[in-house]
């Protein structure tokens, strides 16, 4: 892939440069800043962007510099890697765009099979969370909602994680050594259980209506 | 800590019988001997300062040179042909995520880094996702400079996580305010909660000249905290 990357800290920027030439990535451009990163990209063809959240312009650079490339080019990925990994900023990055975007802890990119894998699936135009985040939404649900994630079997748990990480039937079955045809049926029993349309077929649809119900407080605001 | 109805200048409305007047709304400020002088306000202001100074050298050193050091260690693994080793990074690398976890943790207690970035509104938000009682929050995206917004943090936080998990919801509401004599205050609202949350919340607000009060003096009721701001 053609990608591009902006991150403030020179350290952290010439390591994933390093790694992503390693993973057999062509790297158009890497900036310190957003403003750069856009000026660049107004010339240079690119299939990804690599935005750090908190770099300049401050306070929170990537996610103004992604909307900007989203508005410019609309088929580019685009990739968050934060030191933090919080759904405040997962309902941010899912305003800008609920396809081919990624948001990612910068220490959990460190091997070229996750950073290629993680590429791949924004390449996709899958949505990929931090399987830490998505865990944590799927454990810790607002105080309302816990009652129903408690419903859930082991399995069926197991499988709304990996639907809150972004990932697709196929991903799901690969990862639980399941057929997708059983993912399907767990996700429809998930729906049920949470009381949302099943009929959401459309991938990044789904994703977002169960990150949206495991954050949304009461009365569905 | 002393606690009473309000007695001090300036802490009108009083209680309800001695304004005489149903329409006036009843408050029951929760005070502290004393009133901090404008010396010790400025300190504490430079408290939050530093502290959120801190917070910011953490992630920017200590936190990056350890993400750098996992792209490292990943790079040195992709060099190495297929080897026993690979178990042994993968161990190491997650140990480096431990340890960030671990800095996170002590950063959170600094000075709350999503507060820092995104605001009072948001941070609170987070707390109220982690914990089991409900409260509903509502903040516009308003700033309030450092030391308002971590003390608000703070001490409104510390009553989050101590309510009932049975409790019913909390309305949790965020604003500016003038008032006169003072000048802008940071204002947050609860609803719906056991009013004796207040007394713990006034030692995290009283030296930034901060106030706390309450609809009641118990049982359910609404405490409102107002902080100084920028």
């Amino acid at each position: 892939m053609r990608v591009a990357l902006a991150e403030d800290g020179a350290l952290f920027r010439e390591g994933l440069l390093m790694l992503l030439q390693a993973a057999g990535h062509e790297v158009v451009g890497s900036t310190a800043d957003g403003d750069s990163l856009v000026e660049l990209l107004a010339t240079q063809p690119a299939d990804a962007a690599i935005l750090d959240i908190r770099m300049p312009p401050e306070p929170d650079g990537g996610l103004i510099t992604a909307e900007r490339l989203r508005a410019a080019h609309p088929n580019m990925g685009l990739l968050f890697l934060s030191h933090y990994a919080e759904s405040h900023y997962l309902m941010r990055i899912l305003q800008i765009g609920t396809d081919s975007i990624g948001y990612r802890l910068k220490e959990k990119v460190g091997s070229v099979d996750v950073l290629s894998d993680t590429l791949s699936r924004i390449g996709d135009g899958e949505i990929v969370i931090e399987p830490v985040l998505a865990k944590r939404l799927v454990e810790r649900p607002r105080g309302d909602k816990k009652g129903v994630i408690a419903t859930l079997s082991e399995r069926e748990t197991d499988v709304l994680r990996l639907m809150a990480e972004g990932r697709s039937n196929n991903g799901i079955a690969a990862q639980l050594f399941v057929t997708p045809k059983a993912v399907e049926k767990h996700i429809a029993n998930i729906f049920g259980k949470l009381n949302l349309h099943a009929d959401t077929a459309e991938h990044h649809r789904r994703v977002l209506a169960v990150l949206t119900y495991l954050r949304s407080q009461r009365d569905g605001d | 800590m002393m606690l009473e109805p309000a007695q001090r200048a300036g802490d009108a409305p009083r209680t309800a019988p001695e304004q005489g007047s149903p329409d006036v709304p009843t408050r029951f400020p929760v005070l502290l001997d004393g009133t901090p002088t404008e010396a010790c306000r400025r300190a504490e202001r430079a408290e939050w300062l530093r502290r959120r100074r801190l917070e910011r050298q953490l992630h920017d050193g200590a936190s990056l040179r350890i993400s750098a050091l996992t792209l490292q260690i990943g790079l040195i693994r992709h060099r190495l042909p297929v080897s026993d080793l690979d178990a042994s990074v993968d161990a190491l690398q997650d140990e480096l995520h431990a340890v960030l976890q671990e800095l996170r943790d002590v950063a959170g207690q600094i000075y709350p880094p999503l507060l820092d970035q995104a605001g009072l509104g948001p941070a609170l938000n987070e707390v109220a996702e982690s914990i089991n009682a409900p409260v509903r929050v509502r903040a516009a995206d308003e700033r309030f400079g450092p030391a308002a917004e971590g003390a608000a943090y703070y001490a409104v936080g510390g009553c989050l996580v101590a309510l009932d998990p049975e409790a019913p919801v909390v309305e949790l509401a965020v604003r500016r305010d003038t008032e006169v004599r003072i000048g802008p205050v940071l204002v947050v609202e609860l609803a719906g909660l056991d009013v004796r949350h207040a007394e713990p919340m006034l030692e995290q607000v009283w030296r930034l000249g901060g106030t706390i009060d309450r609809t009641r003096e118990t049982g359910i009721g609404t405490i409102t905290v107002r902080i100084p701001c920028e």
